[in-house]
């Protein structure tokens, strides 16, 4: 159980969380979604310690990072692939950290083998590939086998066989009762694996619900329409009220109407339809809808860069 | 495994359990290996140097000065070894900045000074045990070189095993000041160029001051500063210059600027974000 209480953190002007409240719950996947830049990583690092808040608390099943008595056996975490010593291997890398909790040898080979780096275990860290690099911040947070895993972006540059795994392997970890924090800016990523989901945007929280009920938010906005006459059906959808786009000169996109009101209305028109088909609200439309205000960095957008040169 | 909290028969963060992971962490890096491995080398090197052409003109120097021949013979690598010491005291902290490496190290340790303190423990035991062992080989080797020029050094004199200790006293305590100024700055070349400025710039600049102005409080000063309280450290001959630190208390001068920086070093360690 993670909770955030008015958590806050200022860096100088910029305000990277702002009054954040939120519950992990155990025993499910809750992901943790936002643009580049929304808060995500800092809040992460604010959990675990690494940082200090500007106000407010976080604590891991009721009591702060720091007053952990075996802070790798109750939280497991990746924060970044780049928390490892270039120089030094991935065995020795894992033995150092194993050896401050006294973790058996044991256990050290066992999350080598479980994330499969058994090939690349003697070689130094800094000719890891990113994937490599990944795994290897897996095997750190997995080896306390704790009760809780916070894994910031865990998929990045994995390859596909790794993205998988990595799902598995937090939706088996949740079904045994513990709690899963997982980051992404990759909606697809998360409604594969994740059950209840936080959207962070310019560091606020911007939803915070079950899975299904953010999909919710997107779905039966659209209706697709293709007709061969097009130009005669615009003017009777809009004269219903429904707002028209279209992308080719048959296709049009409507919102505002249900596909049995555009099919009558076609109907008594004598506008002949090729296709009627609702546009399925997808998580990633639901995402853009929530986040699109929120985005700190739109490509090109002149705007863009002062916010984080501030940083 | 559907526990929810971790079971209480694991034993937890323990101090020991630090320390093992900072001897784990300094014996995986190259760069412990080479400056270790240089430290050997340079003192024998060196040692083997000055006791293979020294020139006594045929004349057997007296008792005193033959000790303080071999001493001086036994502990000069420690001079540049100190250099050394502090660029791999500065790598130990910087390397885990400059990599990321603190990240993992203060998530495993979130109290933060255990982990400082016991990084400080390991590097002093290793370095002071090398640096000792390169001056005893030192001394040992030499032993031969100085013979065939009438010299007999004597081990069962406590001033020359004073010395030695003194000498790998000071190696270590240098290092300690520049791991404490690494943790401070948190960058390899500035914690390396400030302690390498400490130890070779700032009493030289002190020594031209007062040449130039004869001000006395300059040489007041410099003696305090750790290069030369840390000379007096192994002087090797048995009564020190007018106006210099005994052995003990150039200890004791060099020890506090190591409690200092190290009390500096940790306040920030405990503050800044990582």
């Amino acid at each position: 159980m993670i909770e955030a209480v008015g958590l806050t953190k200022r860096y100088g002007a910029k305000t990277a969380v702002d009054e954040v409240n939120f519950t992990v719950r155990p025993g499910m996947v809750t992901g943790f979604l936002g643009p580049n830049g929304a808060g995500k990583s800092t809040t992460m690092r604010l959990i675990v310690g690494l940082d200090r808040p500007s106000a407010g608390t976080v604590t891991l099943n009721g009591r702060a990072y720091a007053d952990l008595r075996a802070p790798l056996h109750e939280v497991g975490v990746l924060l970044d692939a780049k928390a490892v010593h270039t120089g030094r291997s991935a065995l020795n890398h894992l033995l150092a950290l194993a050896a401050t909790h006294r973790i058996p040898r044991r256990r050290v080979d066992e999350v080598i083998a479980l994330t499969g780096l058994e090939s690349v275990a003697n070689k130094r860290v800094g000719g890891f590939s990113l994937g490599m690099g990944q795994r290897l911040g897996i095997a750190a947070a997995l080896l306390g086998d704790p009760a809780t895993l916070i894994l910031d972006e865990p998929v990045n540059g994995l390859d596909p066989e790794g993205v998988i795994w990595v799902r598995q392997l937090a939706r088996s970890l949740a079904a045994q009762g513990r709690t899963i924090f997982l980051s992404s800016h990759l909606m697809s990523e998360m409604a594969q694996t994740a059950d209840h989901i936080i959207v962070l945007g310019k560091g606020r929280v911007i939803a915070d619900a079950p899975v299904g009920d953010i999909v919710a938010l997107a779905t039966g906005t659209a209706v697709r329409v293709r007709t061969p006459d097009a130009a005669r059906l615009t003017p009777l959808l809009a004269g219903a009220t429904a707002s028209v786009t279209s992308s080719a000169p048959d296709l049009l996109e409507v919102t505002g109407l249900s596909s049995a009101q555009i099919g009558e209305l076609a109907a008594g028109a004598g506008v002949v339809l090729h296709e009627l088909s609702p546009v399925a609200g997808s998580l990633e439309d639901a995402y853009l809808t929530l986040t699109q205000d929120s985005v700190e960095y739109h490509a090109g957008a002149a705007s863009a860069p002062t916010a984080e040169a501030a940083r | 495994m559907t526990t929810t909290t971790a079971p209480t028969s694991l034993p937890g963060l323990t101090f020991g359990g630090i320390v093992t992971s900072e001897w784990v962490k300094l014996r995986s890096l190259r760069s412990t290996i080479w400056c270790y491995a240089l430290i050997i080398v340079v003192t024998l090197g060196l040692g083997l140097i000055l006791a293979g052409t020294l020139n006594t003109g045929g004349v057997t120097p007296p008792a005193a000065d033959q000790q303080a021949l071999w001493l001086s013979a036994s502990t000069l690598g420690i001079q540049l070894g100190v250099l050394i010491s502090a660029v791999l005291g500065a790598l130990v902290i910087t390397g885990e900045y400059g990599t990321g490496m603190i990240r993992s190290t203060i998530t495993a340790v979130p109290t933060r000074t255990p982990a400082l303190m016991a990084k400080a423990l390991v590097f002093a035991v290793v370095t002071f045990v090398v640096g000792f062992i390169s001056e005893l080989a030192t001394a040992l080797v030499t032993v031969p070189l100085f013979a065939a020029r009438g010299i007999h050094p004597d081990f069962g004199d406590s001033h020359a095993w004073l010395v030695m200790l003194g000498g790998a006293g000071y190696l270590t305590l240098m290092g300690l000041i520049a791991l404490a100024l690494g943790t401070i700055i948190r960058n390899s070349a500035g914690g390396i160029a400030a302690s390498l400025g400490l130890i070779l710039v700032v009493p030289s600049i002190f020594a031209i001051f007062a040449g130039l102005t004869r001000a006395e409080w300059a040489n007041d000063i410099s003696k305090y500063l750790p290069s030369n309280a840390g000379s007096q450290m192994f002087n090797p001959y048995q009564a020190s210059m007018t106006g210099q630190f005994e052995q003990w208390q150039g200890t004791l001068v060099v020890l506090a600027w190591v409690v200092v920086l190290m009390l500096g070093a940790v306040a920030l360690l405990k503050r800044r974000d990582v």
